[in-house]
């Protein structure tokens, strides 16, 4: 049951939120409180909160991990229950393509570093080199699956492969999303748009490495449940 | 937590086309109208359907539409079954609660302006759409080709699936009305809440399921399938069939948690509308969203149980049994406080209250059925097609139903500005209640008459004889009961095109946000500034000893207003 403590705590909210008692008269601009950047351009136009872009990405981020969980549960409930099951012997390829991944992390986040020090150019040119590694990563996956369809193992080949197949090719697709983010978070102009560069390289950022871990959880089930 | 983007996301006037204005639209109001048309088209063809297989049941000899015509192949029975329930359950129970009301309503009951993310809105109604017309197109092809369509269409039902919880997830963290503290979400926005994120976690497993078993299908790979499986397994585990049980967990692990999907918003509409209509707080509010929470949980966890029938680790029954039955826990409390509210009021008796009682009284009938099919050893005497059809329809189809009708009623004069005849609506309500009643209750019984695996042949046999008029008096209840909704149609239709305004903006007198703007709702949601929200959701009566609070006005301006 509300009280007059709980009227109290309204107030605050109210008055933290720049706006008069009881909602009755509007102030000419309304900044959150939150204060990340980019003041209001427009007047009497509020500055949409950023904050949703991190939420979304962390909810987003939980459902793919169940995706790939629930097709991880069926690997090894195949696996278990199978006589059929040929290992797949991992390319030696994959060892420096997982090299390549854990490298782009890296230079992504040097390219924030500068973008948070103001430094365009060096932003520019990590930002790049982080994409370019991202591609590297994908045509290094795409060398490995033709080195193993030259060894005759076929996705339809055995339950094993169609799972190796599977995994990585998920993975692939996904990590073509974040390439696809890279290269919006570098070309996209800013200035007309409700979040600050920053913002939508942090975002980006929180992707990036939960690919690059994912990968990493993914190899080891590959290797290490073959 | 809070942000109002006032302005940032206008709602296209009427001079703009009807592309921008209809199809192209990121408004949640429009896109939560569009989903719940979209629910009532699928809800009548369903309908129909139901009917049709009734009678393909009782009378095999009448020549029925699409399954007389290919010869009566019994893949055609089975291809409009499966398209009665991809319908009533996807793009009914699913899309009608949170995707139709969700959309429309949560923003206006939270105080925002818009969703988080209203293109993202946009792109999921349109691959809803796009999931209806292709499951629905799977019926009319070939068996095997049908199949892959429906995979296809599922897979992409539920990334919009996805893609609206995330919506949902995010705008009820972050954009809050100022004073909309947690304790004051109305119990409507909790459930939505605690399903988004439930649809989150079962949705993508769902589609794990179905892109591997397309890849199966398609490509040819080897995860589900059972060629060369077989050719290495013993004979008797061959005789069972058992690989296919693997996509059946998964499906299973889907198919569960998402009768809770169906059920977490009819549960917060139940409370909603109970509440306002005893005009008396929820009783323990808290602890209803605490139950909430537990129906999610829990749900989510007891897929095994559907795998009772299947086969499973003979230890594994035990455990999802006291998991399954664990439910019974939260179901049972948010009961006691529907009837502990419902207790001594002052009950106003309108349709949208019978649908919600209505609601109650089905969800307790078909529940206690469920704690048949809990308990393994049970369900092995029980489950059998009518046991099961019987039950899961009576506690998740027409309870739901009830729900989703109640809402309607409650939330017309919002949506379009003017209210449903009661006294129509009243008697659609009683026929419609006593015909669910007529169907289901004698289906269960004929479940464990005729299918029990108890009883030995002979005696079997001569059960199905008695069992042929129980047959027959369903399939009459079930025509009766499709031919009542008539009513309904005729009241939705009228109403809306006579359009009367409705004489106040808050005609329920109820208490939270949506009610404090007009009716039917503005497209800018509340102008210029976000309300600011004093109390929680459910001040029946106000603490000055007046019919109730609402949540919008400060106690000056309430005590102003009275005087």
């Amino acid at each position: 049951m509300p009280s007059a403590t709980s009227t109290k705590e309204i107030e605050l909210i109210v008055e933290h939120s720049g706006r008069g008692g009881g909602g009755v008269s509007l102030p000419p601009a309304g900044g959150d409180g939150g204060g990340n950047g980019a003041g209001g351009k427009k007047p009497g136009k509020g500055q949409p909160s950023s904050k949703r872009y991190f939420t979304g990405i962390a909810v987003g981020i939980v459902s793919i991990l169940m995706f790939f969980m629930a097709l991880a549960s069926a690997f090894l409930v195949r696996k278990g229950t199978s006589g059929d099951w040929v290992p797949v012997h991992i390319p030696a390829l994959l060892w420096i393509n997982t090299a390549v991944l854990l490298i782009s992390s890296g230079t992504l986040e040097l390219a924030r570093k500068h973008l948070a020090k103001a430094d365009g150019a060096g932003f520019k040119m990590y930002w790049m080199l982080t994409t370019e590694l991202g591609v590297g990563f994908l045509i290094g996956q795409v060398v490995a699956w033709r080195q193993l369809a030259h060894q005759g193992i076929y996705l339809a080949s055995n339950p094993a492969s169609s799972f190796f197949y599977i995994f990585t090719g998920a993975h692939a697709l996904h990590l073509i999303g974040g390439i696809a983010a890279l290269g919006y978070v570098a070309r996209q102009n800013f200035s007309e748009a409700n979040v600050t560069r920053s913002v939508a390289a942090e975002v980006t950022s929180y992707y990036w490495h939960f690919l690059d871990a994912l990968w990493l959880f993914l190899l080891a089930l590959l290797y290490l449940g073959k | 937590m809070f942000s109002y983007d006032d302005g940032a996301n206008t709602h296209p006037s009427a001079e703009t086309g009807f592309l921008s204005r209809v199809l192209f639209s990121t408004h949640h109001k429009t896109i939560g109208l569009q989903y719940l048309w979209l629910t009532l088209g699928s809800v009548l063809v369903g309908m129909v359907l139901s009917a049709l297989l009734r009678i393909q049941a009782s009378w095999p000899d009448t020549a029925i539409p699409f399954l007389a015509g290919i010869e009566n192949a019994p893949e055609r029975y089975a291809a409009m079954r499966l398209l009665h329930g991809s319908l009533m359950v996807f793009f009914v129970l699913t899309a009608a609660p949170q995707l139709g009301f969700g959309s429309f309503l949560l923003p206006l009951q939270i105080g925002a302006r818009e969703m988080a993310f209203p293109a993202l809105n946009r792109l999921s109604f349109w691959m809803t759409f796009a999931s209806l017309g292709g499951m629905t197109s799977a019926f009319f092809l070939q068996p095997d080709m049908g199949v892959d369509v429906w995979l296809v269409s599922a897979s992409v039902f539920c990334l919009a699936g996805l893609f609206s919880a995330l919506n949902f997830t995010t705008t009820t963290i972050e954009l809050r009305a100022p004073g909309m503290t947690l304790p004051r979400m109305p119990v409507t926005v909790w459930a939505w809440f605690i399903n988004a994120i439930l649809s989150m976690l079962i949705f993508s497993v769902l589609l794990a399921g179905c892109c591997a078993v397309l890849s199966d299908r398609l490509l040819g790979s080897d995860l589900f399938s059972a060629t060369a499986f077989l050719a290495h397994q013993p004979r008797n585990l061959v005789r069972q069939g058992s690989l296919p049980i693997l996509w059946q967990r998964l499906f299973w692990y889907f198919a569960q948690a998402e009768v809770y999907v169906a059920m977490l918003p009819c549960f917060g509409f139940a409370t909603h509308l109970v509440a306002t209509f005893s005009r008396k707080p929820v009783w323990k509010e808290r602890l209803v969203v605490l139950a909430l929470c537990g129906v999610g949980v829990v749900g989510f966890c007891v897929w095994g149980y559907h795998m009772f029938a299947t086969g499973m680790n003979p230890y594994a029954p035990l455990v999802f049994a006291v998991l399954a039955s664990s439910l019974g826990v939260p179901a049972a409390f948010l009961l006691a406080s529907w009837l502990a509210t419902l207790w001594n009021a002052r009950l106003r008796l309108t349709t949208s209250m019978l649908f919600a009682i209505g609601f109650i009284s089905l969800f307790v009938a078909g529940g206690l059925s469920g704690l048949f099919l809990a308990r393994h050893d049970t369900a092995r005497a029980s489950v059998s097609e009518d046991f099961v059809i019987g039950h899961f329809h009576l506690v998740m189809g027409v309870a739901a139903t009830f729900a989703i009708l109640g809402a309607l009623f409650f939330w017309f004069p919002k949506m379009f500005g003017g209210r449903l005849n009661e006294t129509l609506g009243k008697v659609h309500f009683w026929m419609t209640f006593a015909g669910v009643y007529a169907i289901f209750m004698p289906m269960h019984w004929l479940g464990l008459l005729t299918q029990s695996h108890l009883f030995m042949e002979e005696q079997r046999a001569a059960l199905a004889s008695a069992g042929a008029s129980i047959q027959t008096f369903v399939t009459v209840a079930t025509i009766w009961t499709v031919s009542a909704q008539g009513l309904f149609v005729f009241n939705f239709f009228s109403t809306l095109l006579g359009q009367k305004k409705v004489e106040q903006d808050n005609p329920w007198a109820a208490t939270t946000l949506e009610w404090s703007v007009g009716s039917p709702a503005p497209e800018d949601n509340f102008g210029g500034s976000a309300p600011v929200v004093y109390r929680g959701a459910y001040e029946f009566p106000a603490e000055d000893g007046k019919d109730f609070a609402p949540q919008h006005l400060s106690p000056e301006q309430l005590t102003q207003e009275r005087h």
